[in-house]
């Protein structure tokens, strides 16, 4: 899912200990946090059990409803393929697209209306049943059934009659998906799409067989086309794979699978977890964290070199921002957003969030990753803000000071809050901060009724292009009254969504990819948001676990490809 | 004894059924919308419009009731059409974020209770016990003292700061212990034991502070009887008096209060089952809370509403056997 989960509050006292302790040695600053990619750890060998200690359960397992980064990882790498996916390599080669159950990355024709995909020879099911391209068609069905929310839309945005067909339940087959034998799968589109290789590595993209649907239950149950298979699921207590003796390496370049058990233990305490993980003993060092190192932790792991040599903290392709209401007084007036661009001191708000090993401090919406892994910065305003400049640009926007202001958050958040609020007192906005618990924090922003003000929102990639983030963010025609995602400043800019619709026809990446940047150039000067943190995942793993990496597609998490068991 | 038994369990059925209304209400009538509740945060308002179907909020809220005790007796079939879902026998509820019956997922994670809170039981009462029975004959010195000292601090201290102690000592410093993982009691004694002894400790240290001077307070009390006098005048052996006419006197307000602990416990303890991540019941509540699981929350609240009055009907049938001045009537 693209929507940024919320953060758990760091305590400021402990990001200092860890600023602290990050500046007493010779060490370049980005090695010291543990910043930037890395070569996979340590050895890893085939054989054993690999345990995957968690604070919670997933949310989806089905593959029509899996949309979150670390459950799709999860998903697309134990237990069911798509038909492209990404490569297992670390740092930027992981934005690769591979042929998976496919033979190639797809063979667009119709000038990107059609995608044609060819299914491999010996294809199985944890079953030994041969794996069809029906059963792909039929898994995109099924994300169009109202009977099963929560997953990636994008096969529904753009397949043709997608708009009024209500999935395999009530409407039988969808027309634009065709399956003239079993090896081959024809996509037909409603407009030329570019980078649909890119929703094909999706988990919508992965086989469901008919006869094994079990609608909502099928979340509990998969049936597995990848090299692991469900053994027992008690959700929110135990998860415990074993290996499909019927998936095929020859067929699969990508997947090591190493472990012969996957046992992912949840329901555990996130503070007991990385306690465990830095005790590193018995069964815990075959162990890893599946969910982010609390900020309280660092200080303990940064400061023992034998526990940080395990500390992995890749980029996430997310971005922290702060949301402006651009239908409202003072926010509709784009010279006095511009001002705050300058006012906010974004370094406070790392430092709040967990300091450098928590994030970067974002000066443009799309994260490196999307911008060829070099980080734009369009306006140049210094880390902490320039406030001279704020107040120059507020009094040419018309703005009376002092002006009051709301921004809202989740209440994990407060102290991020609290450090936004701080930089604005400096060019006389006056900020009251509303908490909301998290589960009820996105449909209150997303009630266009009730948000009013400043919001802190984030926003990640589902694939390596702007176009999954910067039309989700700034495409006006996107806002709805309740349920607002993604464009919850509620920014209607015609220049910007003509642009919008200008690159998305493009059939050259390469050159749609610069076409976004500069797109996202051009709308951080009207100022809709603003870019605070470009989101690192902390993680770590027991003493031997090898293989391990945070992938950049999948918010930085291991590739689940690659981890193993060290002898 | 039939008839009395019989009486009791009609009132324990009442109370349940009261309790039932009054936490349907809460949960399913109060919220502005509690399909959008029970589908997520990601749902589609068409997708809520086909929970709220199936959960029958379309329907008047004396029907929904119903159907709700009925499917408990009865089970029931959510919703019609390609969306139907088959709760059966008993059917607590469903819950649409696990995609599983409230009754499994209560199932599932009650052994994880039922062993916390035994064990911990046994625990106390062994301690609690001793501790306020040493006190209570050895009273006013120094003995007496300590031990009160002692039980009121630790009876002061929250539990979960107890478990990060005991965590902290028992298994990150001296490594006595292993970091509890619950493993089922089918897998072997011990490994059950060894996983639990850390939460049943920090349940104990609780729990046992509170019957200690509970025992002591009742002790002292009970042996300053006149019928504790004659008994002595009889001639019979001071540890007759005290074990045989003291004590099982003074354990009828402690027998009550054990009903009402258990009752509460065998349905989760949330916090010590959250801080050592032990699957049971709590743990099953605080993620049902935290997601707005509403099913499972009012599943949960029914579970225990029904262990605390059956743990009080079972103290009432203890309490002729410890006190023979109590009679069924």
């Amino acid at each position: 899912m693209s929507v940024k989960t919320t953060a758990a509050p760091c305590l400021l006292a402990l990001a200092v200990l860890f600023g602290t302790a990050a500046c007493g040695g010779g060490t370049p600053a980005a090695e010291r946090s543990g910043n930037g990619p890395r070569p996979p750890a340590g050895e890893a060998a085939r054989g054993g059990t690999l345990a995957i200690l968690s604070n919670q359960d997933f949310s989806h397992l089905d593959p029509t409803r899996n949309w979150t980064m670390p459950e799709m990882d999860f998903g697309l790498r134990y237990l069911y393929r798509s038909l492209v996916t990404y490569k297992a390599e670390p740092g930027p080669a992981s934005l690769q697209i591979v042929p998976d159950l496919a033979t190639t990355v797809g063979e667009m024709s119709d000038g990107g209306r059609t995608w044609t995909f060819t299914l491999k020879e010996g294809l199985k099911y944890e079953d030994g049943s041969p794996i069809v391209a029906a059963d792909v068609k039929y898994n995109v069905e099924r994300s169009f059934a109202p009977e099963l929310p929560g997953g990636p839309n994008y096969a529904r945005l753009v397949l043709a009659g997608g708009e009024k067909y209500r999935g395999p339940y009530r409407d039988g087959s969808l027309k634009s998906i065709e399956t003239p034998d079993e090896k081959t799968i024809v996509f037909h589109l409603d407009r030329p799409v570019a980078e649909f290789p890119y929703y094909a590595t999706l988990p919508t993209f992965a086989p469901v067989p008919r006869a094994r649907d079990t609608k909502a239950q099928y979340d509990n149950r998969v049936f597995s086309s990848g090299p692991y298979k469900i053994d027992t699921y008690d959700r929110g207590r135990q998860l415990v794979l074993s290996r499909n003796e019927h998936w095929d390496p020859a067929t699969d370049p990508v997947r090591k699978a190493l472990p012969d058990r996957v046992v992912v233990k949840q329901g555990l305490r996130q503070s007991v977890i990385v306690d465990r993980l830095i005790a590193d003993q018995g069964e815990d060092r075959t162990a890893v964290t599946y969910a982010d190192v609390n900020g309280e932790s660092f200080a303990k792991i940064l400061t023992n070199p034998k526990v940080r040599a395990r500390f992995h903290n890749e980029i996430r392709g997310c971005t922290d921002t702060l949301a402006m209401n651009t239908a409202k007084a003072p926010f509709d007036n784009p010279k006095f957003r511009l001002a705050l661009q300058y006012a906010i001191d974004k370094e406070a708000y790392q430092t709040v969030k967990g300091g450098p090993a928590s994030g970067t401090v974002a000066t443009a919406y799309l994260p490196p990753s999307l911008s060829g892994g070099v980080p734009q910065d369009t306006l140049k305003i210094p880390p902490t803000g320039d406030v001279a400049k704020a107040k120059a640009l507020i009094a040419e926007s018309g703005v009376a000071t002092p002006v009051k202001v709301t921004l809202s958050a989740s209440t994990g958040d407060k102290g991020a809050a609290t450090a936004i609020q701080e930089s604005l007192k400096r060019v006389g906005v006056e900020t009251e901060i509303s908490t909301f618990d998290p589960s009820v924090y996105y449909d209150t922003i997303g009630d266009t009724a009730r948000f009013d003000g400043l919001a802190l929102y984030g926003w990640c990639q589902d694939y390596p292009s702007g176009s999954s983030f910067i039309p989700m963010l700034f495409d006006g025609r996107t806002i709805t009254d309740k349920g607002n995602s993604g464009n919850v400043s509620l920014f209607r800019d015609r220049e910007t969504m003509d642009r919008i619709d200008g690159i998305r026809a493009m059939t050259d990446l390469k050159a749609a990819d610069r076409a976004w940047v500069d797109l996202d150039a051009a709308i951080m000067r009207k100022t809709p948001m603003i870019p605070l943190l470009w989101l690192r995942k902390p993680l770590l793993t027991g003493s031997k676990v090898g293989g391990a990496f945070g992938h950049l597609i999948w918010s930085g998490q291991f590739d689940y490809a690659t981890l193993g068991v060290g002898k | 004894m039939t008839r009395y038994l019989l009486r009791r369990l009609a009132a324990v059925a009442g109370v349940l059924l009261v309790i039932c209304a009054v936490t349907f209400a809460v949960f399913y009538v109060l919220p502005s919308d509690p399909a959008a509740h029970a589908c997520g945060k990601t749902c589609t308002p068409e997708q809520v419009a086909l929970v709220r179907t199936q959960m029958g909020l379309d329907r008047p809220v004396y029907e929904q009731f119903g159907g709700y005790v009925a499917g408990i007796f009865t089970g029931r079939t959510l919703g019609d059409g390609p969306a139907a879902l088959e709760c059966s026998v008993p059917c607590f509820g469903y819950s649409y974020q696990n995609a599983l019956p409230v009754w499994d997922l209560l199932t599932d994670r009650l052994p994880v209770s039922v062993s916390l809170a035994l064990g911990a039981a046994v625990l106390w009462l062994a301690g609690g016990l001793a501790v306020g029975l040493v006190a209570a004959l050895r009273r006013g010195t120094t003995l007496d003292r300590s031990l009160m000292a002692a039980t009121l601090a630790s009876a002061s201290a929250p539990v979960y700061f107890t478990a990060m102690m005991l965590l902290l000592v028992l298994v990150q410093r001296l490594e006595w212990l292993p970091y509890p993982d619950y493993r089922p009691i089918s897998e072997g004694p011990a490994a059950w034991a060894g996983n639990l002894l850390l939460p049943w400790m920090t349940l104990a240290s609780l729990y046992a502070a509170m019957y200690a001077r509970l025992t002591r307070a009742s002790m002292i009390e009970t042996m300053a009887e006149p019928y504790i006098r004659t008994a002595r005048a009889k001639g019979l052996y001071e540890r007759t008096v005290v074990t045989k006419h003291g004590l099982r006197s003074a354990l009828t307000p402690i027998v009550t209060i054990f009903g009402m602990d258990l009752g509460g416990l065998l349905a989760g303890a949330v916090i010590t089952e959250h801080v050592f991540g032990l699957p049971g019941v709590g743990q099953l509540t605080y993620d049902a809370i935290f997601k707005a699981d509403q099913p499972v929350v009012l599943g949960v609240t029914l579970l225990a509403a029904f262990f605390i009055t059956l743990a009080n009907l079972g103290v009432d049938l203890v309490y002729a056997v410890i006190d023979p001045r109590v009679r069924y009537a």
